[in-house]
């Protein structure tokens, strides 16, 4: 067996491929289904369907100013596999549609289950030391320059996002939005623990 | 935050509902490519293949013989989670069909899905103390009590089955069953780890 508090390489390689897949099928869920969501996805979401550019492009794009504030911060490991990430999330979104058909699905379950797919997706590469898309790095920059808490600056570029959604959606599919978004949250407030998963 | 080496009764009913919910859209990728697996889920697969009957009840029946098992040899917090968790899924699975459904699939992606979502399942299931039934019970009495790797107890299992899958489905239909219980074992063997995720 490996050594307890260090991931090898191919670890890495394999919780970075099941969260790009998980992720991947979680944005099919939300796009099949019209929702927005919240974080560096949301605003990508939110920027595609906007201007009409293609998702993978848009979530690429401005995944790309924050791998340099990565690195600073956080190293150039984490820089390096976050491009990974990225990369591979916005090439299997673009894969997917050939790949997977969706029919028919209740929205309620839909939301629920793009919740959990990018849960999971968020514990796996965050704990393999990545990330899918850092804008997290910039509230944690702010949170050491102003001292305005990161956890508050998240909540509410969230909620600066849906409040934007709100004028382009109707107010079901927002609702259902708000389900998946608060249910991805639970899940990595609960599970995200250092002191549980003591691996990095 | 609660304590690191126990989870709460609400972090344990977090990681079941998970678990059930992701083994439960595992079982419906699976059975709509017709595709078969390992394990308690497996043999469950091939009985209902065989006679019509629905996965649901042939899985939760199935079961009924290992609790004692259980209780006698993993204690009845464990018995009672796994109850719990088979008779989530096995309900689940009746109703996700309505749900959730599948216009096109890929049947080389759906088997690496099956795979990761069955993989998480389990991994979430054991982390928090319960399994999805027999040869689950099984295999990790044996990784608990022989240090045996409870990946590769069930890859023998899943040889005996997949041998008798063979009288049943084509041979390219038990190849991709293979790749997506190569994914299952894999997930499992590389991430089910007691030094890493410390918590029970």
């Amino acid at each position: 067996m490996t050594d307890t508090h260090r991931h090898s390489a191919l670890e890495d390689a394999q919780g970075i491929a099941f969260g790009v897949s998980m992720a991947a099928l979680g944005m099919h869920i939300l796009t099949h289904m019209g929702f927005v969501t919240g974080q560096t996805t949301g605003i990508a979401v939110l920027i595609a369907h906007l201007t009409g550019l293609p998702f993978p492009l848009v979530y690429f794009g401005v995944t790309l100013p924050f791998l340099g504030l990565g690195w600073r911060r956080m190293g150039w490991r984490f820089a390096a596999k976050t491009l990974i990430t990225t990369a591979a999330l916005s090439g299997m979104v673009a894969l997917l549609p050939g790949w997977v058909e969706l029919g028919r699905m209740d929205p309620v379950v839909a939301a629920c289950l793009f919740g959990m797919l990018f849960g999971i997706a968020g514990l796996a590469v965050v704990r393999h030391g990545g990330s899918f898309g850092g804008i997290s790095v910039l509230w944690l920059e702010l949170q050491d320059r102003t001292g305005f808490a990161a956890g508050h600056a998240q909540l509410l570029s969230d909620l600066v996002i849906f409040a934007l959604a709100a004028f382009i959606l109707p107010w079901d599919i927002l609702a259902y939005s708000f389900i998946g978004a608060a249910v991805f949250a639970l899940f990595l407030a609960v599970n995200h623990r250092r002191d549980r998963y003591v691996a990095a | 935050m609660t304590d690191p080496k126990t989870h709460s009764l609400i972090e344990d009913a977090q990681g079941l509902a998970f678990g059930a919910t992701m083994a439960a859209f595992g079982i419906l990728v699976l059975t709509h490519l017709g595709l078969v697996t390992g394990q308690t889920a497996g043999l469950a697969v091939l009985i209902s293949y065989a006679t019509g009957w629905g996965f649901g009840p042939v899985f939760f029946a199935i079961n009924i013989p290992f609790y004692l098992l259980g209780w006698w040899r993993m204690g009845w917090a464990f018995t009672v989670k796994t109850f719990v968790a088979v008779a989530a899924l096995s309900g689940l699975t009746m109703v996700m069909p309505g749900w959730v459904s599948f216009a096109t699939l890929n049947p080389v992606f759906g088997a690496v899905l099956f795979g990761f979502l069955s993989g998480a399942a389990l991994l979430a299931l054991f982390r928090h103390g319960a399994s999805l039934g027999g040869i689950g019970i099984v295999a990790l009495m044996l990784q608990d009590r022989l240090g045996w790797r409870a990946g590769w107890v069930q890859l023998g299992f899943d040889a005996l089955l997949f041998a008798a899958a063979l009288a049943l489905r084509d041979l390219p239909t038990v190849a991709l069953s293979f790749l997506g219980a190569l994914v299952v074992n894999l997930v499992i063997a590389i991430n089910h780890r007691r030094d890493r995720y410390i918590a029970t």
